[in-house]
């Protein structure tokens, strides 16, 4: 395993629930995510996307296999900071504006109030909806408040961007311009990505893809799929 | 816990509302009873000059409700004689009553066998001590119009309703000496008719005694008047051939204004506390209406109607109310049996049962105006979108665009004034008049600044978070860091949630506070009831003429236990035609036995007015309500007419008037006089005291234990202790009630104001669990975490607490002003109960602590499974 490896997983495992009602969302998952790399995680709906990168975020613990972050640290060390997460749902904190929500995880940080916020408008310039930096959540449309839960995960330069379906309430021309402009902001910050998604126009942008289908995870893609 | 919430707040408020229902009946009910049962002869009917006895027996036996009826003869007599050890001793002018051989055991509380036998001839106890008499003793009896009869002493007995037993019956009030005699002999009906049966015209009467059928309504104040009717009615039926001295009515006429202000009581004290239980639930409702919100909306994507919605909403209320009802009804019978024991909700079947009725109605009101109407509301006019909103627009509701809050208060302080300024009493029962006069207007003060003080706390936790933002994030900085701006925002946008936590915590608070007061209060001035009517820690007082032994106050000062004991003179004397109760005392040491009060005394400075006192021997206090009737003005001659020793007559001394006393330990409420005991001693020629005033350091009833051994039984001499006293008043027909009461709101005030603070805040912040999990995510620690939640937290304990300490002891003293009629003496400043406000502080802080501290602790969990789960 190299050191500069960002996550390192072996046998991953997630059970969900006991006993009877046990559901297996992973099973013996293994794979590497290095510095730089751009993964699409592609696979159906329930197939376990999201468990994955909830464990890669280090947000839920496996069942049984091992999941370390070589290059960062501990778990305790993943956020704010090195990792962070943009969700498939309304995530914007309601009482918060949007330009408030987007420089939250700069002042988690530690980062000073007028830095941050700074940073936030630019992040949200960069999204193209800085016309709604002092607006609440309940104010914008859904696709807007995916693009700012986009803007908040990338705004504290990390070096690994996990997003579960990021562009899902997004139409496809929408979503090509988001995708399109999340990938150059990464590159400006240096950040490797996993995206969840199940739109293949989605995944197509990405030059790794990973499949997974009822809990089992393909790191090894055929040519013929890119 | 959504569910719990509402529960629980439905069951509070039924339980305090079904416990006010016991309260309020089983109170009514027990103050007929008690004012019935300590009447010892509920009728005296007292025969007109040429009346036929035995016909108007038979008219009284006839009477309807009449159970019993007995006729005694009263006698004058100018006095008993009784000579032994080489003296001769004579007493004043006294009474010889007849009476039939089962008198005492008919109507008994009217006669106490002290010594000796149940029959024959029975001395008054005072009147054995006055001749120095006991059983055997040859008493000669003066009879106007013949020669004087010798009688042996057969008994000695004491006479408890010596008062009522020998009122004038028929006489204008204060036109006749209201003291009963001194002297007191008891004959069977036989000897008397003997003795007296050519007595001189207009020396005898007889009377009528009679028993009411304890059947009356529950009502103090309907029986008051069913009792006068029938003594009315029976007073038509002789025809002129007696007058009835109504004894039941005489009591339950007091009973009844007591039981006015139990309603008030209710009104002040039981209402408030219901409504707060009913606001409690309205915002456990509220705190999670955005989640129902969502959830409606949810359902609205899937197809549900606005109708489908309302009635599921519909389900949910009756659930969570039927079950609230029935907890709530159990707890007020259990508390019902602890407070008032008795866990019926009504001296009757049908009260109860209207109790019950209205407690259920009540609760499923409550649980549906609290769920279904805002479930209808957002069905109809809330867009699905809406629906999901968190925050919403925030629109300033019509009483604030009006300043209700303000006119409010302003026209409850402009009643409170109007009521206060002059002599003011919101109940006025008129002796002997059956209605009862109520200034229900006054009642809006306290109503109209309770709502005005909450408007206003809302109105100012709403400011100060709209507009002081700044100062909030520098007043978290300390502990909040680069997050308070955040934290100040988040704040300020959610100030309808957290300005409706604090405003109900500042009611619980207000109300708790404002019980607590009241309570202490009373128990204060129940406790200065004590004093004043017991006089000391321990007194000691005889009615015999020949006073207390001039050695008493030696012997027990030597008495362990005692720090002081002061002599003081009891007499009566005339002021025109008005008997008095006139107090010799001491000036200089009187205060070393009894605590001499500053309101005890005009211009409010005790020891000013009895160095006015002292500094003229014929000097005299008078009170309040002589100096107006007289005309008085300070230095005023005034000629008192007192009894002399030489001749047992009365006779004017002049003295002169220097000063108001309003109270005065042993005194009488309406009228009395302080003098100088040397210059009453001089002028009568009797210096015996007939109190002796003791303060204890040590246990009240232990020394008065000890006085009453070394006193003996036949001293006739009485001595009270402060401790039994106070039992005795607390046992008072309010009091009694007032304790259950008290103790009922204090409980439920402080279940109210832990559950206000808890609960809500808990409430709250479990609505905003998926916000922490997302703040989670993003990497807040938990101290970061903390913040958010502390700051919430501190905010409405703080805000809610002092904004309800300040309305709170602003609303206990308009009450406690507007019930003056309640406290006995009225009291000068409020008492405030230190150790029930600590217990409320830390029931406070620990529902406060413990909401805080369960939602930091349900963030430990993995971010994601908080996530999900919501």
């Amino acid at each position: 395993m190299s050191p500069e490896a960002l996550v390192h997983a072996a046998s991953l495992r997630k059970v969900y629930g006991a006993g009877d009602a046990a559901v297996t969302a992973l099973v013996d998952a293994t794979f590497t995510v290095s510095r730089g790399d751009r993964i699409a995680l592609v696979g159906p709906s329930g197939s376990g996307k999201s468990t994955l990168l909830h464990l890669m975020a280090g947000l839920d613990i496996p069942s049984e296999g091992t999941i370390e972050w070589p290059a960062i640290g501990p778990i305790t060390a993943l956020r704010p900071g090195p990792v962070s997460f943009a969700f498939q749902g309304p995530s914007l904190l309601p009482p918060l504006t949007v330009v408030e929500n987007v420089a939250l995880p700069l002042l988690l940080a530690g980062e000073g109030e007028a830095a941050a916020a700074s940073a936030a408008r630019e992040m949200l310039m960069r999204f193209d909806i800085g016309n709604i930096a002092d607006r609440l959540p309940e104010e914008i449309s859904g696709g807007q408040s995916q693009r700012a839960g986009l803007a908040r995960a990338i705004v504290g330069r990390p070096r690994l961007v996990l997003a579960d379906e990021p562009t899902g309430q997004l139409d496809h021309e929408t979503a090509a311009l988001v995708m399109a402009g999340l990938l150059a902001t990464l590159d400006d910050v240096g950040a490797a990505t996993v995206v969840a998604t199940h739109d293949l126009s989605v995944a197509a942008v990405f030059p790794v893809r990973w499949t997974i289908s009822v809990g089992t995870l393909t790191t090894e893609v055929a040519p013929s799929l890119v | 816990m959504r569910l719990a919430g509402q529960t629980l707040g439905v069951a509070v408020a039924v339980a305090m509302f079904a416990s006010l229902g016991t309260f309020f009946a089983s109170s009514r009910a027990e103050m007929t009873s008690r004012a019935v049962s300590s009447v010892p002869v509920d009728w005296q009917v007292r025969l007109s000059p040429g009346a036929d006895p035995a016909k108007t027996l038979a008219t009284v036996t006839g009477a309807p409700g009449i159970t019993v009826a007995a006729p005694v003869g009263f006698a004058d007599t100018g006095g008993f004689r009784a000579s032994g050890r080489g003296s001769v001793r004579t007493t004043g002018p006294g009474q010889v009553l007849g009476l039939p051989a089962d008198y005492a055991s008919t109507f008994p509380g009217e006669i106490r066998y002290l010594v000796g036998a149940h029959d024959g001839v029975l001395l008054a106890q005072q009147t054995a001590a006055n001749l120095g008499a006991g059983v055997g003793t040859v008493v000669k009896v003066d009879r106007p119009g013949q020669a004087p009869a010798q009688l042996t002493v057969t008994g000695i007995v004491d006479l408890p309703a010596a008062d009522s037993l020998f009122q004038a019956i028929g006489v204008a009030p204060g036109s006749a000496p209201i003291a009963p005699p001194d002297n007191v002999m008891l004959l069977a009906d036989t000897a008397w008719q003997r003795l007296f049966a050519d007595a001189a015209s207009g020396t005898t009467t007889t009377q009528i005694h009679a028993e009411l059928a304890g059947a009356l309504p529950a009502d103090p104040g309907a029986a008051f008047a069913q009792v006068v009717g029938r003594a009315k009615n029976l007073e038509a039926a002789l025809a002129g051939g007696g007058l009835v001295g109504d004894n039941l009515a005489a009591q339950l006429d007091g009973a009844r204004s007591d039981a006015i202000y139990a309603e008030l009581l209710f009104l002040f004290l039981g209402v408030p506390g219901v409504v707060l239980a009913g606001l409690l639930t309205s915002a456990i409702a509220s705190a999670s209406r955005p989640r129902r919100r969502r959830e409606q909306a949810l359902l609205r994507t899937r197809g549900a109607s606005p109708r489908r919605i309302v009635q599921l909403a519909a389900f949910e209320a009756v659930a969570t109310g039927g079950i609230g009802v029935a907890l709530g009804l159990l707890v007020a019978g259990l508390i019902g049996r602890a407070a008032f024991a008795t866990s019926s909700f009504g001296a009757t079947h049908a009260q109860a049962l209207t109790w019950i009725v209205a407690a259920t109605i009540g609760g499923l009101g409550l649980s549906l105006a609290t769920i279904v109407l805002p479930a209808r509301q957002d069905a109809r006019t809330l867009t699905v979108r809406g629906a999901q909103a968190a925050i919403g627009t925030a629109h300033r509701p019509l009483w604030s665009r009006l300043y209700l809050d303000l006119a409010c208060l302003a026209t409850g302080g402009l009643i409170y004034w109007q009521a206060v300024r002059g002599g003011y009493q919101v109940v006025l029962a008129p002796e002997g008049v059956p209605t009862i006069s109520v200034s229900y207007l006054t009642l809006l003060a306290p109503l109209l600044l309770w709502i005005g003080s909450a408007l206003l706390t809302w109105r100012l936790a709403t400011a100060g978070l709209a507009r002081g933002r700044g100062v909030l994030a520098g007043l978290w900085r300390p502990a909040a860091h680069g997050l308070s701006g955040v934290v100040a925002s988040s704040m300020s946008r959610q100030r309808r949630s957290l300005s409706r936590g604090l405003v109900l915590m500042a009611l619980a608070a207000s109300f708790a506070l404002s019980v607590g007061i009241f309570n202490t209060t009373y128990a204060a001035q129940a406790r200065v009831d004590a004093q004043l009517t017991n006089g000391a820690d321990v007194s000691v007082t005889t009615a015999a003429a020949t006073g207390l032994p001039a050695t008493l106050a030696a012997t027990v000062r030597s008495l362990p236990g005692v720090v002081a004991a002061e002599p003081m003179q009891h007499r009566f004397a005339y002021v025109g035609n008005d008997l008095q109760d006139l107090y010799g005392i001491d000036p200089a040491t009187i205060g070393r036995a009894t605590p001499m009060s500053n309101a005890f005394f005009s211009g409010g400075d005790a020891q000013a007015s009895l160095a006015t006192l002292a500094a003229r021997p014929d000097a005299v206090l008078v009170s309040d309500e002589t100096v107006h009737d007289f005309q008085l003005q300070p230095g005023d001659l005034l000629r008192l007419r007192l009894q002399f020793a030489s001749d047992h007559s009365y006779h004017a001394v002049a003295f002169h008037y220097v000063g108001i006393a309003r109270e005065f330990p042993t005194a009488p409420h309406d009228s009395f006089l302080i003098a100088n005991a040397a210059y009453v001693a001089q002028v009568t020629g009797n210096a015996a005291p007939q109190t002796l005033l003791v303060r204890t350091s040590g246990s009240p009833p232990a020394v008065a234990a000890s006085i009453r051994s070394g006193l003996g039984a036949a001293s006739g001499a009485t001595v009270r202790d402060i401790v039994t006293q106070q039992r005795i008043t607390l046992s008072g027909l309010t009091a009694i009630d007032l304790a259950g009461l008290t103790r009922l709101q204090l409980v439920f005030a402080l279940v109210m104001a832990a559950g206000a603070s808890g609960l809500v805040l808990a409430l709250g912040l479990a609505e905003r669990r998926r916000t922490f999990a997302i703040a989670s995510a993003l990497g807040a620690r938990r101290s970061q975490l903390a913040t958010f939640v502390w700051s919430e937290a501190t905010y409405m304990a703080i805000g809610g607490l002092a904004l309800g300490a300040l309305s709170g002891w602003g609303i206990a003293f308009v009450i406690v002003k507007i019930l003056t009629g309640v406290f006995d003496p009225p009291p000068e400043q409020l008492s405030v109960p230190w150790s029930y406000l600590v217990v409320l502080g830390a029931a406070v802080t620990t529902a406060v602590v413990a909401a805080g501290v369960g939602m930091l602790r349900a963030t430990s969990r993995p971010a994601v499974e908080m996530i999900r789960d919501l």
